[in-house]
């Protein structure tokens, strides 16, 4: 019943949202994320890969696929859940996923003899992919809907609708890369991200491309950064405090331009850079030209269009202490190219100063180059209180948890 | 490299061995799709799409977005509701794999009509995802020898943001389209094949 009230309520918003998407479109134009696909010269078949939206028996998961560092071991942690994404984590180890298409919150909790079993928390939502706990409490953003369910692991079986906080936190109201990252930092703020409406466009710089924060009640709005097309990934450094975020480059301009990026952000409200530039690369597609010196320059080169999502700092003692504070980050992996790129996850190496040395490989194997094809795209990691990383995997509907052992 | 080549064997994107289109087939059977579908998957009924030869991929995100209440479509919500995610894909792998072909009662084409309905999707490059025989693949649907006035129907509401797909695309894509360019665009897929 309460799942259904949710689902209706859902669709409503989802309705009241598409008004913006008309605004941000110009009559009979491409759609949002083939503008630009005009004399790019790339394929004009390439085009976003669905999601899959049914349950993936176990059986059929990619485990023996997936290569790791010597002494690692990856184990499927929990499946059946489509389209699974952004994960946090509850005070008494409840694991929540957020999800894109199909509109639904997941919760994995743990059997006593240590299987794990999962639940739809939630459903009929408009892409909540935001999902931060917070004092116990799960904040769920969707396109243009902020809730928050309280003491949510006391009410796994029965969450209610929640309490609306779209009001407070008004959010732009656009549908193209509308979805959300959320997470929370040791000042209890939330952090998200606001996307460009576009893949490259005349948007404006104040509301839009956005890194932002506020206190949990959706008050004291911060910029945190600007010039970010679009964050699906960000962490607090757990020592410097300073945030960091990965960023989605804009499609059509090449197949190995521009980069996904990895961005630091030592004070708040210095600007990025796009649409003007990525690196010192000025974007020819930019509505103007501007000079690169003018931003600030990535932490990191991530790879072109490998879709560089949900990243994390580790900061857990399981893994060996080289892994210490340095930061996972997993790659969706790429539609707008014609190889395929990403569809893994790396380790982005920090050296004592937050400079990135290295971007190394960690989980691989669920891109088939030489068939062109993909076994999985991981989209998020979380570090277990026991050090173990969960790294969920949208295509099948999986979260799998990686040990170590000398 | 071994176990990778392995593993690939065994698990495409959507792994084959999910659906079985005869189960599908006993299931439309039982659940009556066929009364408005038709019975090989061509409808004869008006603002009902024929479902031969769609992808399958397709249907079965259509089954899930009715079922999950994230696509409102009478009576396809509430028929959705207890249909199970391997029954949703056995489904899908039965209307798949029947033959698509126009409806038996298409009308004659309007050679003018389709030829500005041609012109528009060229403009609107229907092709490049629809695929050029409009064939469709993956989540996109067969929209060659639809029903004209599904067509019509489907093109309007995208239009008037009535409905989405798995994404906004369609509604970016048919934004400003006139009610006279949906007919010519209609007219134009269904006299296809």
């Amino acid at each position: 019943m309460m799942r259904n009230t949710i689902a209706a309520a859902g669709f409503l918003a989802a309705l009241t949202c598409l008004p913006g998407v008309i605004q941000a479109q110009q009559p009979a134009a491409p759609p949002a994320w083939a503008i630009g696909r005009e004399g790019s010269g790339m394929a004009g078949t390439l085009a976003p890969h669905a999601p899959r939206l049914t349950v993936t028996p176990p059986a059929q998961l990619p485990l023996a696929a997936i290569r790791l560092p010597q002494g690692f071991t990856a184990e499927v942690y929990a499946h059946g859940m489509p389209g699974a994404r952004m994960m946090a984590e509850g005070p008494n180890g409840t694991i929540f996923a957020g999800s894109r298409t199909i509109g639904r919150v997941y919760a994995i909790t743990r059997n006593p003899d240590g299987t794990t079993r999962t639940r739809t928390l939630l459903q009929g939502l408009n892409q909540p992919n935001g999902i931060a706990v917070l004092d116990g409490n799960l904040y769920v953003i969707a396109i243009n809907r902020v809730l928050r369910f309280d003491n949510i692991e006391q009410n796994l079986d029965n969450p209610g609708s929640g309490t609306d906080l779209t009001a407070a936190f008004a959010l732009p109201t656009e549908e193209h890369h509308g979805w959300k990252f959320l997470t929370t930092g040791p000042d209890g703020r939330l952090y998200t991200n606001v996307g460009v409406p576009c893949n490259i466009c005349d948007f404006n710089r104040d509301t839009h491309a956005l890194l932002v924060s506020f206190r949990p009640d959706g008050s004291d709005r911060r910029i945190e950064a600007r010039g970010v097309r679009n964050s699906v990934g960000m962490a607090l450094h757990p020592v410097t405090r300073e945030l960091w975020a990965t960023n989605n480059g804009r499609d059509w301009a090449g197949n190995d331009i521009p980069n996904d990026t990895l961005h630091r952000v030592r004070r708040s409200g210095e600007d990025h850079g796009f649409p003007f530039c990525v690196g010192d690369w000025a974007d020819p597609g930019a509505p103007s030209q501007r000079n690169c010196s003018e931003f600030v320059q990535p932490a990191a080169l991530l790879g072109p269009h490998v879709a560089a999502l949900g990243m994390r700092f580790y900061t857990g003692t399981m893994f060996p202490e080289a892994y210490r504070n340095q930061i996972f980050i997993a790659r969706r992996g790429s539609w707008n190219r014609e190889r395929l790129n990403g569809f893994d996850v790396v380790v982005a190496k920090l050296d004592a100063e937050g400079r990135v040395t290295a971007i190394e490989p960690f989980l691989e194997g669920l891109r088939d180059d030489a068939n062109q094809r993909f076994l999985g795209r991981p989209v998020d990691v979380h570090v277990m209180r026991d050090g173990s990383l969960l790294v969920a995997e949208e295509q099948f509907g999986a979260i799998y948890r990686i040990t170590y052992r000398q | 490299m071994t176990l990778v080549a392995a593993a690939l064997a065994a698990t495409a994107l959507f792994p084959a061995a999910a659906q079985d289109a005869a189960r599908g087939a006993a299931l439309a059977e039982a659940r009556g799709c066929g009364g408005c579908h038709g019975a090989a998957g061509i409808s004869e009924v008006a603002n009902t799409p024929s479902l031969a030869g769609q992808p399958a991929e397709f249907i079965t995100l259509q089954m899930i977005l009715f079922r999950e209440g994230l696509r409102q479509a009478a009576p396809m919500n509430a028929l959705s509701q207890g249909l199970e995610d391997g029954q949703v894909e056995d489904l899908a792998a039965h209307y798949a794999a029947l033959t698509p072909a126009a409806p038996p009662g298409r009308g004659a084409p309007d050679a003018a009509l389709a030829e500005r309905g041609q012109a528009l999707s060229d403009r609107l490059h229907c092709g490049v995802c629809h695929l050029p025989d409009f064939s469709g693949r993956n989540q996109i649907p067969r929209i060659a020898g639809q029903r004209e006035d599904f067509l019509r129907h489907t093109l309007a509401q995208y239009r008037d943001s009535q409905r989405r797909g798995t994404d906004t695309n369609m509604n970016a894509v048919m934004h400003g389209v006139t009610d006279a360019e949906i007919a010519a665009l209609a007219h134009f897929m269904a006299q296809q094949r």
